[in-house]
């Protein structure tokens, strides 16, 4: 009996206990809205610029720019920075930021860099050519192509290499220098999470929390009255739908992802979008059937009738919402690399099909259009797969497309979705026919590392084999007059020598289509442009302007400016 | 006495039984987790000490030393020191931190959340039970209404109506990251958790609490045609003892039991809830672990849910033979 009393009192008690605290919640929730709207979107300049960190929830603190899971979006560049930054969109010269000037020797082999002078760290040690030297020399950080790396002075470093190492020159002059005075001392590089870095950035870090970190201004940064903006705060954001409703009720200032429309996003005025198209779209085609490939891509007769199948104008309103750009069967950037595309190539992709032609291709090839409209040769009919990541929308509507075009000019394509573990296995063994995939976009405004890591012998195995990390032929292209032409470009800094050598492995490509292009894959960064000023525009392209890009996230918050 | 003697060692054993489980199933599938997370690893850049490799071999098995036996007495030892190995997406952090991060929030709010919707639908269940045949019925048909909209549809729309475009309520996170360098002791973090906590539980009390009035409401109502109640009416007890003591005491059983399975998977999270506000518990982490393919992680979140499942039900268990004798008596 006594028990029964008990829970009779207490069912009343909870009762009320809950719904208190659901008024309670409903209450603060009103009061803390009209407050949070209103304090969110102030112009004052002390407020902190809110940035995407790209990081998920929960943020470790990590600041290793030598781990591959750290926060990199704030280590590279707004902390650590390197002696030179090469804008990728543009057609420029490096920017100096720890180095004044860099020499190569004639045959490039060597190279004297000037650093520059009366640089501090963030904790007030000085900052030297011995730490660049040390950077180069460090384990983890050190290329295979390096010798050795010395500093002959203060301001004076020696590198020495044991292959001509021109084209290196971006990779190596925008590696991230790190004092020798912390970590000499780390004793496992590849471990340490670095909590409070030392670099010389624009910016150091004030707290980390598990959802958002901060950063606030290096005072001793070498770059007078710079940075103008004190506080960055880093949000870690699960969802690219977040993100969006973040900046379209202005709590977020500067994020770089894909909105298929973004003038929903930028509608209310206070954003700004800028598109920069950097990373070519193609279908990896497993060419060579020297090194294993099966099936009836490896004739190239059926690579250029596909090619020329394609209406990449309506795969790029349909697929990519008319963002992505036009593309060059060179691979080049068009706009930035022009001056690359040798004289009488074909400068742009067809951007509109003609299965005539392609069917012209494949008669002369000896293919012959079946009863049911599908061309065949020796009673093999082209037909192939095309495989494409589910869940990336944009390549599983393209592969659809692609689908459909096809088969009016009598190829059967058929797409198929796969997961990404698939993907990347068969893309590294060989085992596919096509793939929607991507090239990796060249970081200075010549296509020579695409050349070399897309379509050199070196950069590719045989089917079964996988390919090296760091590799990338995945289509097992292999003719030897592009790897000769390719060498050949590595070998010098003349201008016209390596057009010549451009020109051999655009004829080749041009013919062969180890990679059918597509187009130039969308790259948007929405900022803020009504409180801040001073960000890239299509006028002055000084950085890329993403706010996950490398090094460029550092020049672009350095030359911020409040906008009152 | 010895119906607690006997739930006691059922438990001890299951919990047993399912830790051993996590240990052999990594070592029946095809394939050597411990060889692809330590490729994925190597892929990444982090370089391969021995150490890594024995501690990743330990965990998942694979080309280890020592005999079955000896890997597993090692890996018990392991669990029982709260070591659940090293998560490879945000290495080097161990498995332990990251979930001991995100289960306070995800207790927290889900758990809560659960609770309100357990008694709010079971309130009202009893009660619409009570008044049946009259205009309280309509509340049947009004809540498995808004129960039957998909969850993630419901909680997008709740979110941009409320969030972006009223802007009354927060979009994303657990508590104002803005104001807040991370959590802390005061008034304020509290009531800004309870703010940003208010929509995500409204869209799991909306989503749920359908259920719990409908099961209530027909059990009130198959109770209330008992004997013992019409002998209680003629006995003439107050109406107000009958509904409490005689008839939503025994109809509320059922749903009492299928609270204690509901809230033991408080511990798994609202996956769909977390990633569409964006919210910091075990469901993000899973899903994360997912695509990063953590195996550690998963591992460690798995053996987390699945001994809270157990600890749920044998509380439950307790907790139940304590309200209802009978189980007592036949258990």
């Amino acid at each position: 009996m006594i028990r029964t009393v008990g829970l009779r009192r207490m069912l009343p008690a909870v009762a009320v206990a809950s719904s208190i605290a659901l008024i309670a919640s409903g209450c603060s929730g009103d009061d803390k809205g009209e407050a949070n709207t209103g304090g969110g979107s102030g112009g004052d300049s002390g407020r902190v610029l809110n940035v995407w960190a790209g990081s998920q929830t929960p943020i470790v603190a990590n600041f290793n720019p030598f781990m591959p899971n750290a926060l990199l979006h704030a280590t590279q560049g707004p902390i650590l920075e390197p002696l030179f930054y090469f804008n990728k969109v543009a057609d420029a010269a490096p920017t100096p930021l720890l180095g004044e000037s860099f020499e190569w020797n004639e045959d490039g082999t060597s190279m004297t860099i000037k650093v520059r002078e009366g640089v501090k760290w963030n904790d007030g040690e000085p900052f030297t050519a011995k730490d660049v030297a040390f950077t180069y020399n460090y384990e983890i950080a050190k290329p295979s192509y390096l010798e050795t790396a010395e500093a002959t002075d203060d301001t004076t470093v020696t590198l020495t290499f044991n292959t001509p190492s021109f084209t290196n020159e971006d990779g190596l002059l925008q590696m991230l220098i790190v004092p020798e005075h912390i970590w000499k001392d780390v004793p496992d590089a590849a471990v340490a999470t670095n909590e409070n870095p030392v670099g010389t950035g624009p910016y150091t870090v004030e707290s980390v929390s598990d959802a958002a970190y901060v950063l606030v201004a290096n005072p001793n940064y070498w770059q007078e009255g710079k940075p103008a903006v004190k506080k960055v705060r880093y949000l870690a954001l699960n969802s690219n739908q977040t993100s969006s409703d973040l900046l379209t009720t202005g709590q977020l200032d500067w994020a770089g992802m894909f909105s298929p429309d973004p003038s929903k996003v930028t509608g209310g005025g206070t954003l700004a979008m800028i598109n920069t198209p950097v990373d070519p779209t193609v279908l990896y085609t497993c060419s060579n059937a020297e090194l294993g490939c099966e099936g009836p891509q490896t004739d190239v007769a059926v690579r250029q009738a596909i090619n020329l199948a394609i209406d990449r104008t309506t795969l790029n309103e349909k697929a990519w919402a008319g963002q992505a750009k036009t593309i060059s069967p060179t691979y080049a950037l068009l706009g930035r690399d022009d001056k690359w595309i040798a004289p009488g190539m074909e400068k742009e992709s067809p951007q509109t099909a003609d299965a005539a032609a392609a069917g012209a291709i494949l008669e002369a090839a000896g293919y012959a259009k079946g009863s049911d409209g599908i061309y065949a040769k020796g009673g093999q009919k082209v037909e192939l797969t095309l495989s494409s990541v589910d869940g990336w929308t944009d390549y599983n509507d393209a592969a659809k497309l692609i689908s459909e075009q096809a088969a009016a000019a009598g190829i059967k394509i058929t797409p198929m979705q796969v997961t990404w573990d698939e993907f990347a296995e068969g893309r590294s063994a060989g085992t596919y026919q096509l793939i929607m995939g991507g090239l990796i976009g060249t970081a200075t405004a010549d296509p020579y590392s695409l050349y070399r890591d897309w379509l050199t012998t070196e950069a590719t195995t045989p089917v079964g084999t996988a390919i090296a990390s760091g590799d990338w032929n995945f289509s097992r292209y292999s003719n030897p007059d592009v790897d000769a032409a390719v060498l050949a470009a590595s070998g010098t800094l003349d201008e016209d020598a390596k057009k010549a050598a451009y020109t051999v492995v655009q004829e080749n490509i041009l013919r062969d289509m180890p990679y059918i292009p597509i187009v130039v894959n969308a790259t948007q960064t929405f900022m803020n442009t009504k409180d801040y000023t001073g960000w890239p525009t299509e006028d002055n392209m000084y950085a890329f302007p993403p706010s996950w890009a490398s090094v460029g996230a550092g020049i672009v918050l350095a030359d911020l400016k409040p906008a009152n | 006495m010895k119906y607690y003697v006997r739930r006691i060692s059922f438990y001890l054993i299951t919990v047993w039984a399912a830790i051993t489980l996590n240990f052999v199933l990594p070592r029946l599938t095809p394939g050597d987790p411990g060889e692809i997370m330590l490729a994925k690893l190597a892929r990444s850049g982090v370089e391969i000490t021995d150490q890594l490799v024995r501690s990743v071999n330990l965990l998942l098995g694979g080309a280890t030393e020592g005999s079955l036996w000896d890997q597993y007495v090692n890996y018990l030892g392991k669990i029982f020191t709260g070591d659940l190995g090293v998560s490879i997406t945000t290495y080097p952090e161990p498995v332990v931190d990251l979930i001991a991060k995100a289960l306070p929030w995800t207790i927290g709010l889900v758990g809560l959340a659960t609770v309100i919707s357990f008694i709010l639908g079971v309130g009202l269940g009893a009660w619409t039970g009570w008044k049946r045949g009259t205009w309280a019925d309509n509340l049947v048909p009004g809540t498995t209404l808004i129960q039957s909209i998909p969850y993630f549809w419901l909680a997008l729309l709740l979110l941009y109506i409320f969030s972006v475009k009223l802007k009354w309520l927060p979009i994303f996170g657990a508590y104002d990251v803005f104001t807040f360098a991370g959590p802390e002791m005061s008034w304020e973090f509290v009531s800004s958790v309870i703010y940003y906590g208010f929509l995500p539980a409204l869209t799991i009390v909306l989503s749920s609490v359908g259920g719990w009035l409908l099961g209530m409401r027909n059990m009130m109502v198959t109770t209330l045609s008992e004997d013992y109640i019409t002998t209680a009416e003629a006995k003439g007890l107050r109406p107000r003892r009958i509904f409490t003591a005689y008839a939503a005491r025994n109809a509320g059983l059922p749903s009492i039991a299928g609270f204690a399975i509901s809230l033991a998977f408080v511990v798994s999270g609202s996956i769909v809830m977390e990633q569409v506000f964006s919210y910091p518990g075990i469901g993000m982490l899973l899903i994360r672990a997912v695509q990063g393919k953590d195996y550690a992680l998963m591992q460690g979140i798995f053996l987390v849910i699945t001994l809270t499942v157990l600890a749920a039900n044998f509380l439950m268990d307790i907790f139940y033979g304590f309200i209802d004798p009978r189980a007592r008596q036949n258990g």
